[in-house]
Order: C-alpha cells, then structure tokens, then sequence
C-alpha cells in the first residue's frame, strides 16, 4: 500500500505541476500579490507550497502572461500580478482545453468502469 | 530578525545579481505575511520564524526553482549514450585486471594471495575511477556541449523536410569501431595505471620467473600520469564517434586536436632517452635468455633499438590516418 501511495505522490506532483498554472490564472484577473493567491487558491481547494508559487509568478510574469507592478503603499511592499493581454487571451484558451481533457478523460475512465460492470 | 535575513541571503545569493534585489523584497513579505498569520496578533516568536522557513524549506531548492534551471547531471539525450560507454568502460576495466590477475600468477604463482589482495585494491580503485571519469566527462558534454542540439530543436517548426539525410554508409561510423575503440584505450588506461611492469619480455627460467620490462621503471609518474591523460582523451573522441553516429566536420576537427596533441605528447615522452628501459639487453644476458657477441643478441639489439626510434612514426601514421579516414569520410558523404 506504501508503495502505491508512493506511486500516488509522484503522480500527483506532476498532475499539480500543469494545473497549478491554470488555477494561478484564473486567480489574476484582478491583481494579486502572492501569499493572497497562496489563500485564495488553498481555500478553493488548490493547495499551493509559496516556494512553488513565488518563483512560477516570476515565471509566467518573463513568459509575459502577467504584467506586475510593485505597491509600496501598504505597510510593506508587495509585488501585484496581474493577468496581461496575452495571459487573458492564453487562459481563455487553456480553458476549453483543460475542459476537453476533463470531459475525454471522463469519458474514458467511465467507459472502463461499464466494460467492467458488465463482465461480471 | 536575524534569521529571515540569513534566509533570504542564502536563496538570493544563489540567483542572477539582476533579480536579486526584486526577489529579496518579495521574499521579505512572503515570510513576514506567512509569520502574521500564524501568530496573528501576537509577538512573532523565533520559534514562528523557525516553523515558517522550515515550510519554505531549503534555500537552496527555493533559488534551483527561482533559476528554473536543469536538475540533471547528464540529461535524457545523452543518457543512452552514457550507459552504453559506461558499460564499455566498466566491462573494459574489469576484464583487463582479470587478464593482469592471470599474467601475475602465471609469473609468480607463489604470491597468488597478494596478487588477489592488489586485485581486490585495484579493483576497489580502479572501478569508482572509471565510473568517475566517465561520468565527468558526460556531465561536462551535458553542461558545455551542445551535441547533436541542431536535431534536438524539433520544436513548433518542424517539417518532415527538415529530416537530416541519412548518413551515406561510408559517412556512418560503425558502432563496433568506436565500442573497440574504448576498450582498447581503457585496457591501456588500467595497465599503465597498475602494471607496467608486466609489459615487457617474459622470463620462465627454472630459477627465476619475472619479466624484463620495456619501459623504464624508474620512469616519472608525471609521464604516466600524461599517457593515461591521453589516453582519457583517446576515450573521450570514441565517445563522441559514438553519440555522433557519423563523421561530421566537427567531429573531424575534434579528432585532429585530439590526435594532435597526443601525437606531440607521445613523441616527446617516447624520444625522452629515460623513458626505454636501458637494461632490456643486459636483462637478457643475465637471465640466460642471449649470450652477449653471439649473433641473435645482435638481432634483438637491432630490433630493439630499430623498434623504440620508429615507434613515434608507427604512432603518427596511426594518428594521421584517423583523421584522413574521418575527412574522406566527411566528403564522401557530402558528395552524394
């Protein structure tokens, strides 16, 4: 059982991997600043390491789908992100792709259980 | 608080001076945001310090991930060729000390159990060396070298038109060659390194069972340390024969340096008057083997002496021919 947890895990680190960025996405159409989205995202669910998230902003940010811009108003200065033209355009798409990838997969794995249903 | 300081010096450090800065900044908040709300509206303790950072975890993942740099050591592409060198190599190097574990007891069958401690000394040695250089060299190839990227960028771009020829037959170069190669310089890598003194003339007298070598054995380390340097390189060229697949221009150009440099270092080692043994005749005179005047001791004399002044040439023409092969190779591949 161990050993398939620890299947489990690896698995899992590199399904997190390609979704993490569809969630942090869909977070940025106002502008946030990290540890806010590290919140928002843990309590819908998206559970988010800062050390993971910090540097994949900077990331997304060089790859130009974030625009960011510093507010030093608050009590300490923070890094805001915001989706930029591309990024808006990028998670439109992404959506209706994640989207078939959810409905194909569905499919497939549903399938799998009537054959099975229907052989016993 | 001394100790976020140190955190954010430890990840920063590790990072391009240019993002040093704007990282170090956001870096603060994160941990000053992350200790607010564990502590709420208390004093942040140094114990919240400690939880916190250790939830950020080591400094030194968080920079590899702020760099988003490549965590292998030898990549995907280069592994292949790796194992299949590093078999060579290994099965090389365990096959010559086998052969030498034999001559030594062929020749002083008396002493079987130290031979057998050195094989298991030169085994414990030899095998992790072999493993080490083999790796640092791929690892340098992975870090430096940009093999074979050109095929690598089959990116958004590609046509099925940019497909390379396959390489004409007489362009290809035969895996055997390269793998024979290899093993041929790492059987001399091992024996210089453990036995050269069993390289020379065997003796079996009822007396006396030895060997008169034909190196110099108060010959300098240094030069033996430079041999097996070249020999290292020897290794390193079949390699590449090997990851290539083909001759290429570079690979030609490659081999030519290589070939070069050994040529020069050989010559100036072989034409050093010490590196010969110079009691190899009297050797023979005194084990019975030749009677000094008699006319087979002017044979050997002559075949000897003959042997060491064209061995630089045998070496060179061998060198030479490497590279020529590999040209006219290259151009008779280019000419299809």
């Amino acid at each position: 059982m161990t050993d398939a947890n620890e299947h489990l895990d690896k698995l899992m680190q590199e399904l997190r991997r390609g979704t993490i960025t569809i969630g942090v996405l869909s977070q940025l159409s106002e502008p946030r600043y990290g540890y806010s989205l590290v919140t928002m995202l843990g309590d819908k669910g998206i559970h988010v390491e800062p050390g993971t998230l910090y540097p994949l902003l900077r990331r997304l940010e060089k790859q130009g789908l974030l625009d960011s811009k510093w507010d030093t108003n608050e009590s300490r200065p923070r890094k805001y992100y915001l989706l930029s033209e591309t990024g808006k355009e990028v998670f439109d798409l992404l959506v209706v792709e994640w989207k078939n990838i959810v409905q194909s997969l569905n499919h497939v794995i549903e399938e799998k259980g009537d054959e099975k249903d229907g052989n016993d | 608080m001394e100790m976020i300081e140190r955190y954010i010096y430890a990840v920063t450090q590790k990072l391009p001076q240019s993002q040093r800065e704007d990282i170090a900044v956001e870096l603060r908040g994160l941990i000053e945001d992350m200790i607010e709300e564990r502590v709420q509206d208390k004093e942040a303790m140094e114990k919240d310090v400690e939880e916190v950072l250790m939830e950020l975890g080591n400094p030194r993942n968080l920079a590899q991930k702020y760099r988003g740099t490549k965590k292998f050591l030898i990549g995907p592409e280069l592994f292949d060729s790796y194992i299949l060198v590093l078999k060579i190599v290994l099965i090389s190097v365990a096959f010559t000390m086998a052969i030498s574990f034999l001559i030594q007891i062929i020749i002083e069958p008396i002493s079987i159990l130290d031979h057998f401690i050195d094989l298991i000394v030169s085994t414990v040695t030899a095998i992790p060396m072999a493993f080490g250089w083999t790796t640092f060299g791929f690892a340098l190839a992975e870090r430096f070298g940009e093999i074979n990227q050109v095929d690598l960028q089959m990116d958004k771009d590609w046509k099925p038109s940019d497909l390379a020829p396959i390489p004409d037959p007489k362009g290809r170069i035969k895996r055997g060659d390269p793998i024979a190669g290899i093993i041929f310089y790492v059987f001399f890598i091992v024996f210089f390194s453990f036995s050269t003194n069993y390289f020379g003339i065997w003796i079996f007298n009822d007396g006396y069972r030895g060997t008169i070598p034909f190196i110099n054995e108060e010959v300098n380390n240094i030069y033996l340390l430079l041999i097996i340097l070249i020999l290292l390189f020897g290794v390193l060229k079949e390699s590449l024969k090997l990851i290539y697949g083909k001759w290429t221009s570079q690979l030609v150009l490659f081999s030519a340096i290589v070939n070069f440099i050994s040529f020069i270092a050989v010559v100036l080692l072989i034409s050093e008057p010490g590196f010969w043994n110079p009691d190899l005749m009297n050797g023979l005179v005194q084990q019975d083997v030749l009677i000094e005047g008699s006319e087979a001791y002017e044979i050997v004399t002559t075949i000897w002496q003959e042997t060491t002044k064209w061995m630089p040439i045998l070496v060179a023409i061998g060198l030479v021919w490497d590279v020529i092969d590999g040209v006219i190779k290259v151009k008779r591949s280019k000419a299809k």
